[in-house]
């Protein structure tokens, strides 16, 4: 169950659209590692699966597993286990015959091949539910036995086509626990694709950002939020923050101040912008008249997110007109609950090294 | 923190509910009629059945009658006269040769129809409105005049008549299977058989063991209107069969076209109606058997894994339930 997969310059093109729906896609998925595939609708996160499945072909370009290329085997000679969003449980078969199904194609005896099934049943929770008709399941128990079901055709690689989305969110999170336990008993490699954020970091290892056809970025998740290669990458990762500069010394200016960054990020010299979550922005009410060795700015909206609330800040230019810092710059940042701030307050505000990095268009 | 929680909410199911609703029953539905409507439903399907049946008795009535003068209400002679001049007219032969023909004609239109909706309805066919078209044609066509041309063509191609007999019905029986089998792949998700193929069935077996037990339910409805064209056919019959083909209709319209046969086209036309309602019937039977509504199990089933889950996902909340 555990390959590795390869897409080298994969490109789709469908007869009637202009534009390709993916273009010359390159994403390596290590034995055992789960990436999701993160991007909007249209970005052709599901034509990148039917491509790895054999569901449709490609029209150039390799998808390798374990280094052999697969790109003219038929869907059924591939191994690559399935699950859409809709579980898709065949009707006409009992829940034990779904999972059973696989066994049941490629030979295995109808007895042989049911009690596997009940394994794969018990590892998704539902042992003993094998007999009932899959009419008489709940949603969340439906997709469990899908999951089962392209288990216990011992794939490659498992291939999970926003499965979990058509679930409400408590169901959702049971879901990403049962996805962990699959992966700590079989370690399978799974390709996830997702329009949920969260959702990609809770399960994935590594996360591919796609859009419009094209991978954007493939990092890990801490990577692709806090280092995004690009802006559309920070946009499509929920990022707020874009303040404008350059980038002198090692250092970001702008209006807000001199930032130091990190050693290992790109220093050289030139015009950038930079980009910090808002999660990672630490803010401190000040009082009226006091003083502080931060950056310091006014409070310009507060929208409630939950229990936390996202504050908008805006600073003052600080520079002369024509240099860095020339310009007003604004600053989302999301402020824990128990802090009282208010519009029109002065906080200081504190960008940790690690969170802060820069991006050059 | 959820021990009282827990003493109102845990397992709603083994708190006798009585007649009270329980989470995820719906209720009675909208379609349920009440009162005046109910009274409404009973009354129309009773005279729809009537309208149905009542035709039948005079039938029935005849069939076992020897005389029936005029003003008299019931037969004054029974007997079964009407029986054994019926088989004296080939009747059981003509019966046979009906229901091979139905179901030769079924056999061929089904697959061909069932072919043609797919192709239409899954966007493979590059004007799929114009050539739905075509295909309802023969429906619109006034059978007389399509016939008479066909007939020459045949004579002239050297098609003998029991082919050219055939292929022509299974032309004008293909508008009903296409039609009844393009409703069934309208609402088909095809990801069925993609996810089979997934899981390592070739074509031919998804072919066998996903898809046509998907439609299967369609299938049965167009092979049974194509064997209705097959069984009740008469024009073609009489024309491109050439009289070599002696089937049931034409029995039973040599029949009626005598005087003083009444008894035997009862018989006949009775014989004619048997299989359709047979195959209605056994259709109808297997239909309710396979679309029985299950209730959806609610969501709070007491062995649900979201409130049995391994301890692992819940650590802190042993006696947790939602």
């Amino acid at each position: 169950m555990t390959s590795h997969l390869l897409l080298d310059g994969v490109s789709k093109r469908f007869s009637n659209d202009h534009a390709p729906a993916l273009d010359a896609v390159t994403l390596d998925v290590a034995a055992g590692s789960c990436t999701a595939i993160l991007g909007p609708s249209g970005s052709g996160k599901s034509t990148i699966l039917r491509v790895m499945a054999g569901l449709d072909p490609v029209t150039s370009g390799q998808v390798l597993v374990d280094g052999v290329d697969v790109a003219g085997l038929a869907p059924e000679r591939r191994g690559m286990g399935m699950v859409f969003q809709r579980p898709l449980l065949f009707p006409h078969l009992s829940v034990l015959d779904n999972v059973a199904f696989a066994d049941r194609v490629s030979g295995v005896p109808r007895a042989v091949a049911r009690l596997n099934a009940g394994l794969y049943l018990d590892m998704v929770q539902l042992g003993g539910y094998g007999r009932r008709s899959v009419r008489e399941l709940s949603g969340g128990q439906e997709q469990r036995v899908a999951i089962a079901r392209a288990l216990a055709a011992r794939p490659r690689v498992l291939l999970l086509d926003e499965p979990f989305s058509a679930l409400d969110p408590e169901l959702r999170s049971d879901m990403h626990g049962l996805i962990d336990d699959i992966r700590s008993a079989l370690s399978p490699t799974i390709v996830l694709v997702t329009h949920d954020r969260d959702e990609a970091s809770a399960v994935a290892d590594r996360i591919a950002v796609l859009h419009e056809g094209e991978l954007l970025q493939h990092d890990t998740v801490d990577g692709v939020y806090t280092r995004p290669g690009s802006l559309r990458v920070a946009r499509l990762m929920g990022g707020l923050n874009e303040v404008p500069g350059i980038i002198v010394d090692g250092a970001h200016l702008s209006a807000l101040g001199r930032i130091r960054l990190d050693a290992g990020r790109d220093v050289s010299a030139g015009p950038a912008t930079l980009v910090v979550r808002q999660e990672a922005v630490g803010v401190r009410a000040l009082g009226a008249e006091e003083a502080s060795d931060g950056v310091v700015g006014i409070v310009t909206g507060i929208r409630h997110l939950g229990p936390r609330r996202l504050l908008t800040i805006r600073f003052r230019a600080a520079g002369a007109a024509g240099t860095a810092g020339a310009a007003d710059a604004e600053l989302n940042a999301e402020l824990p609950p128990g802090q009282c701030v208010e519009v029109g307050s002065r906080v200081a505000v504190t960008l940790p090294p690690a969170a802060v990095s820069t991006v050059r268009e | 923190m959820t021990i009282q929680a827990r003493s109102v909410t845990a397992d709603p199911q083994r708190a006798d509910a009585g007649r009270l609703r329980l989470p995820g029953d719906p209720g009675p539905r909208l379609t349920d009629s009440r009162g005046a409507g109910r009274v409404g439903r009973v009354l129309s399907a009773t005279l729809l059945a009537a309208w149905f049946l009542v035709p039948l008795v005079p039938l029935a009535l005849w069939a076992f009658a020897d005389r029936w003068s005029f003003p008299e209400v019931l037969p004054t002679v029974w007997g079964i006269d009407g029986l054994e001049s019926s088989i004296a007219q080939g009747a059981v032969p003509a019966f046979w040769r009906s229901l091979l023909l139905g179901l030769v004609v079924a056999a061929i239109a089904t697959p061909l129809g069932a072919a043609a909706a797919r192709a239409l309805t899954m966007g493979t066919v590059r004007w799929p409105r114009a050539v739905g078209l075509v295909l309802l044609a023969p429906v619109a066509l006034p059978p007389f005049a399509a016939v008479m041309g066909l007939n020459v063509v045949l004579l002239r191609a050297y098609v003998p008549p029991l082919v050219g007999l055939v292929l022509v019905l299974v032309v004008i029986a293909l508008p009903y299977t296409t039609f009844a089998m393009r409703v069934a792949y309208a609402a088909h998700d095809i990801r069925f058989e993609e996810e089979a193929r997934t899981l390592g069935a070739s074509p031919w077996t998804v072919l066998w063991r996903i898809h046509i037990p998907l439609v299967a339910p369609a299938l049965a409805r167009a092979a049974f209107l194509a064997f209705l064209v097959g069984w009740s056919d008469y024009i073609v019959t009489v024309i491109i069969g050439g009289g070599a083909v002696v089937t049931l209709p034409l029995v039973i319209a040599s029949s009626a076209a005598g005087i003083g046969n009444d008894s035997a086209v009862a018989i006949l036309s009775l014989t004619a109606i048997l299989p359709p309602l047979t195959l209605l019937l056994l259709l109808g039977l297997a239909g309710r058997r396979s679309a029985r509504p299950r209730r959806r199990r609610p969501d709070t089933d007491p062995v649900d894994p979201r409130t049995a889950r391994s301890p692992r996902s819940r650590p802190h909340e042993p006696g947790a339930t939602r």
